[in-house]
């Protein structure tokens, strides 16, 4: 009896510590896409003093019409144009890059894998400055180049498909082979076709990467024509300091597309992230 | 036979794209960034001119009042930020595991803000922590607690972005330590339960010493992310108030950007990265050591 009470007390205890991170967790995200619907004078009213409609929608959709009248459609467009590109790009030179780590074996290979590894635990941020020299010296600075191509080659992505195409057997790219197939023509016809689950994480890495990246598009293209939609944000919250309902509207769009993304493919994304596969 | 002879070519040739591109942007940006740290740029006159001038960007940081303090800030930022997320996303990933009729959507809801970026977090942290308007200060009203000055408080703005970035990051360092967690077999918990093993000593004797490499990971991933954290400190704080949110890397990025010194801009970015080499090195020195005769897979 006594057990079973302790056992009952700590699953309450659980409810509770799990609720109150919930609300923690939640809370921004339900506050911002509520205020979002407001017009800015009814966000400030049901703060002060603060009552519960402020956790509740409003119906206006003045804000996400300003938005788009200031050019946030461009910036959205502008980042599809980039994620896009960069998936496309991304996904074949790494899985290029991850064949031959995995089929072949040649004269410094693993001084060359190593490098990739080594790639990857340099944090981006750290080089955007000189990396940012060097765009203008080679005059890509306030190009699309500079926001594609740089961000292409990704140690993390080559690593995933060298794992899966290490477990390829072996007969089935010989027997292509003896059939005349070119190497070429191994990767693209028969590697390729089968890495369906490792390409739907790693293209969706490739796009959250580009979706949410802010440091490099911000001094990398500071033209407006070419500001992605990070950019554009965090310009709003600058240049817009008191109009809360377009920088609530903005981030809601901002923030929505990986989400859904993230949530389609939630499996395949955490197993890239993870190298766990998910049960 | 020419079609042997090229056959050396085939992985280089799949490899160049990908190479190039990493060497290039990746590996080559540290050396440019190290190599420029050693000129001096002037724009007298209207002309930029370029000198050589050895450590002598060096020498100034360390006389400069600015760097010091902004070091002492970062050192303060890593020592408290790193253990608490790792803390916290351990935590939760151990209330995660526990097993209930509703983990699955407890699970997705905890991983919201994973597919937030943190440009996004950090705007509406920003509105929910402004000192006249904002949620949070109307929250703690209803508790008779006064407002407080947040982000623009001298003594409070570092811990809000700490509270933000941990906000943003814990489901991201908790999904690896859940994985970790899942991957230690039943049995071993079974077998500690069988030799009547509390709760506790099941964590200490089961669960660290098998998710000591998920941990040991997350830590160095994680410490190497923090030193570069300055997205709040761009939007929201520009580093203040009274430089009390300037880390190194913002720093390094303001001298640059702000003040066009670039010869100071990349010795700061040089010194923080030979500091993450070396902190992440202890951390895989000291960490791992202990890791022999545990079970490696």
């Amino acid at each position: 009896m006594i057990m079973h009470f302790k056992r009952q007390w700590s699953v309450y205890l659980w409810y509770l510590v799990i609720f109150i991170g919930l609300i923690i967790t939640i809370l921004p995200f339900w506050w911002g896409v509520a205020a979002s619907f407001k017009s800015n004078s009814d966000i400030f009213r049901d703060l002060a003093p603060i009552n519960i409609r402020a956790f509740l929608p409003g119906f206006s959709l003045e804000s996400y019409v300003a938005i788009f009248e200031n050019d946030f459609g461009r910036s959205m467009l502008n980042t599809f144009f980039v994620s896009i590109t960069s998936v496309a790009g991304g996904l074949l030179i790494n899985s290029m890059a991850g064949f031959a780590f995995a089929q072949f074996r040649f004269k410094g290979d693993n001084i060359i894998f190593g490098f990739v590894l080594l790639s990857f635990a340099v944090p981006a941020d750290a080089i955007a400055i000189p990396l940012f020299k060097m765009m203008r010296q080679i005059g890509w600075f306030d190009t699309f180049y500079a926001l594609i191509i740089p961000m292409l080659a990704n140690g993390l992505i080559i690593f995933l498909y060298r794992q899966f195409f290490l477990g390829i057997p072996k007969e089935l790219i010989e027997a292509a082979r003896v059939d005349g197939l070119s190497w070429f023509g191994v990767f693209w016809r028969i590697c390729l076709p089968l890495s369906v689950p490792v390409t739907l994480g790693a293209g969706l890495l490739l796009f959250v990467f580009q979706w949410e990246s802010y440091l490099w598009p911000l001094i990398a293209a500071p033209s407006p024509e070419l500001h992605l939609i990070q950019v554009t944000l965090g310009r709003f919250s600058t240049e817009y300091e008191m109009v809360w309902n377009q920088q609530f509207a903005a981030s809601s769009i901002a923030g929505f597309l990986p989400l859904v993304f993230i949530y389609m493919f939630q499996k395949q994304f955490v197993s890239a992230l993870t190298g766990v596969e998910q049960k | 036979m020419n079609f042997f002879k090229r056959q050396w070519m085939v992985p280089y040739l799949f490899l160049a794209p990908a190479l190039i591109g990493t060497i290039a942007f990746k590996l080559y940006p540290i050396f440019i960034g190290f190599w420029e740290s050693l000129i001096y740029t002037s724009f007298s006159g209207g002309a930029e001119k370029r000198i050589f001038v050895w450590f002598e960007n060096y020498q100034y940081l360390f006389d400069d009042k600015i760097f010091w303090k902004s070091l002492e800030i970062t050192a303060f930022l890593t020592i408290i930020i790193n253990p608490l997320q790792i803390a916290m996303s351990l935590g939760l990933a151990l209330l995660l595991m526990r097993k209930s009729k509703f983990i699955r959507i407890i699970r997705s809801l905890y991983l919201l803000p994973i597919g937030i970026a943190l440009p996004i977090a950090t705007i509406i942290w920003g509105l929910m922590l402004d000192p006249n308007q904002g949620l949070i200060n109307g929250l703690i009203g209803v508790f008779g607690i006064p407002p407080q000055p947040f982000l623009v408080s001298e003594n409070q703005a570092l811990w809000c972005i700490i509270a933000i970035a941990t906000w943003k990051g814990v489901a991201f360092w908790m999904l690896f330590l859940l994985a970790g967690l899942e991957d230690i077999p039943k049995q071993y918990y079974e077998a500690a339960e069988i030799d009547g093993a509390t709760p506790f000593q099941k964590f200490r004797y089961v669960t660290i010493p098998q998710l000591k490499r998920t941990i040991l990971f997350v830590f160095v991933a994680d410490t190497a992310a923090n030193f570069v954290l300055m997205v709040p400190m761009i939007i929201l704080t520009k580093g203040g108030p009274l430089q009390s949110t300037n880390v190194l890397i913002y720093e390094g990025y303001r001298s640059g950007f702000y003040y066009q010194d670039w010869g100071r801009s990349l010795s700061i970015i040089t010194i923080l990265t030979v500091i993450t080499l070396i902190v992440i090195g202890l951390q895989l020195l000291f960490l791992s050591e202990k890791n022999e005769g545990i079970k490696v897979k």
